[in-house]
């Protein structure tokens, strides 16, 4: 509560620290751009030097312009294409279930004790176990392979929701509670009032959070049991020595598990138009 | 209530058991576990499709089926593998984090390079490292720093950047020195959310090195899991899934004391 504050208060409070830097002004953004871009080159050139000087065991590993060559050519292909929808499809499973599942029980044990008492611990007691550890006993559950990739996506994403559900019901301020019971709510109008939307903002970073950790799972999940999507692939590019698509797989994920999360992210903006200010408080607590 | 029937019939098992601390909190706390266990049960006992999957009872007997000194060398062989990529990251992602946060080129000059390399996942990177390094050990190493590089550096350069304004204004007003602003200030009014990055970066490890442990198979928990799992012994699976389990809470549990401890003076309001 204290940091959203702050943000609040920046562009007022801030603004000495600005004061001094304004003559600089114009000279610092144009410094930004230019070590911006130094940045990301830099990625590059000390990428393709590495590799043109075959320092250490870098010779093995292929340089920028290959990497290049052949992703345009898997682009191309179709293989591509069912590879990304799928590991897509496997993502989106686990992670729309997850979200089914854990953001009603976060709610419900964010408002209610008692309920919370019931579940909660043996939550605790689960939430450690990382979601690849369920590798095996997905693969022994599940006949269908889909479902246990599925699984272990849904596993990967349901704890972070759940306990940003939980922290956002609890960090709601008790006045609106008491608020609306002297206005004579009932419970359903509080729980839909008030422990929902207060929740919101919270939801939506844990859903960030629970996307992120998704791919991460559909890329293990895909890597030991599977016969299609990116983590295969990049799996079997190492076996058939295609090292260049090892790399250009690496880079979709990257993209695709970069692109969901955007798109989860403008979505529950639209949802919260209250709080403008979460796109930079987001950002940050996407890591935490 | 229920709570005050019991206690109006005069049940004195229940006065007895509230001077000893017991409320019903604690009962609805352990009811939640041995509910989860007896549904765990029945699931397994009369539903067909889970007839595979062990009951609570059978992991529980494969517990006293564990030789001690076999599962405490995995135990350690994960551990320092863990431990080795977490200090490494810590090493690395730290005074990172704090350039980045703290210092306006350093951001430009790092953080669109951190930045555009984030979002591949760890796990993603197993092919390439398998291909890079030769012993085994630093393959696994590197994949646990990788996973515990990202959270330091996003979470310590967070912490820098929501330190409250008023604070380096009023250190700057009794005529502080830029390290000394570093080391007195911003650092402690951050500690917070670096030692939530810590925590969350140790989770991220003990995810990565299941992992790479399930593919290097070079022994460590993660293998062992992986083997009961090709010889069919599944208890021990679930058994081991609760060590690893176990472990990471245990080492969250470790740092949140380590936090404390450098924090003490949070205690004090």
């Amino acid at each position: 509560m204290k940091n959203q504050n702050h943000t609040m208060l920046a562009p007022v409070d801030g603004f000495d620290f600005e004061f001094q830097k304004k003559p600089l002004l114009s000279k610092i953004v144009s410094l930004k751009t230019v070590l911006n871009t130094l940045s990301i080159l830099s990625i590059f050139v000390i990428w393709g030097a590495l590799v043109n000087f075959g320092v250490y065991r870098f010779v093995l590993i292929p340089g920028p312009a290959e990497v290049a060559e052949w992703g345009m050519e898997w682009v191309r292909s179709s293989q591509f294409w069912i590879d990304t929808s799928l590991s897509t499809l496997r993502v989106l499973g686990g992670f729309v279930s997850a979200a089914l599942v854990a953001i009603p029980l976060g709610l419900m044990i964010g408002w209610n004790k008692i309920f919370s008492d019931l579940t909660f611990p043996t939550l605790e007691i689960l939430r450690p176990i990382p979601g690849i550890a369920y590798i095996p006993l997905a693969i022994l559950f599940f006949p269908w392979e889909e479902a246990s990739v599925a699984f272990i996506c849904f596993v990967g994403a349901f704890f972070p929701i759940l306990l940003n559900t939980i922290t956002g019901v609890r960090l709601i301020d008790r006045d609106y509670f008491r608020a609306a019971r002297c206005l004579g709510s009932r419970p359903r109008d509080i729980f839909w009032h008030i422990v929902v939307p207060g929740a919101l903002p919270s939801i939506s970073t844990g859903a960030a959070l629970g996307m992120g950790i998704a791919w991460m799972a559909v890329v293990a999940g895909e890597m030991i049991s599977g016969k299609w999507g990116l983590g295969y692939r990049i799996w079997e590019a190492y076996t058939l020595i295609r090292y260049p698509l090892i790399i250009d797989g690496m880079i979709a994920i990257g993209i695709l598990g970069f692109g969901s999360s955007a798109i989860i992210r403008s979505i529950t903006l639209r949802l919260i138009p209250w709080r403008k200010s979460i796109t930079e408080s987001l950002d940050e607590s996407i890591t935490k | 209530m229920a709570a005050s029937e019991v206690i109006n019939t005069g049940s004195q098992v229940w006065k007895k058991l509230k001077k000893m601390g017991v409320n019903w909190t604690t009962v609805r706390r352990i009811m939640s576990v041995v509910l989860f266990l007896l549904a765990w049960t029945i699931l397994v006992q009369f539903t067909g499709h889970f007839h595979q999957i062990p009951k609570p009872m059978d992991v529980f007997a494969a517990l006293f089926q564990l030789k001690p000194g076999v599962i405490f060398v995995e135990i350690l062989r994960s551990l320092l593998r863990v431990l080795g990529g977490f200090f490494i990251g810590l090493a690395i992602g730290f005074p990172l984090g704090v350039a980045i946060g703290y210092s306006r080129i350093a951001n430009y000059l790092f953080f669109p390079a951190v930045e555009v390399v984030r979002p591949i996942p760890p796990i993603a990177w197993i092919p390439l490292t398998v291909l890079f390094f030769i012993n085994v050990e630093s393959q696994i190493v590197f994949l646990t720093f990788y996973g515990a590089f990202f959270p330091i550096v996003y979470n310590t350069m967070g912490g820098i950047s929501e330190v409250d304004i008023r604070l380096p204004r009023a250190a700057m007003s009794f005529g502080i020195n830029r390290m000394g602003m570093l080391w007195k200030i911003i650092l402690p009014a951050a500690m917070p959310q670096i030692f939530t990055g810590m925590k969350v970066a140790i989770g991220i490890t003990w995810l990565m090195v299941v992992a790479a442990e399930m593919i290097a198979s070079k022994g460590g928990l993660g293998y062992w899991v992986w083997y009961h799992h090709t010889v069919m012994e599944y208890p021990m699976v679930i058994l081991g899934m609760g060590i690893i389990g176990l472990c990471g809470a245990l080492c969250s549990l470790a740092i949140d004391a380590i936090g404390n401890h450098f924090m003490k003076w949070r205690n004090i309001f």
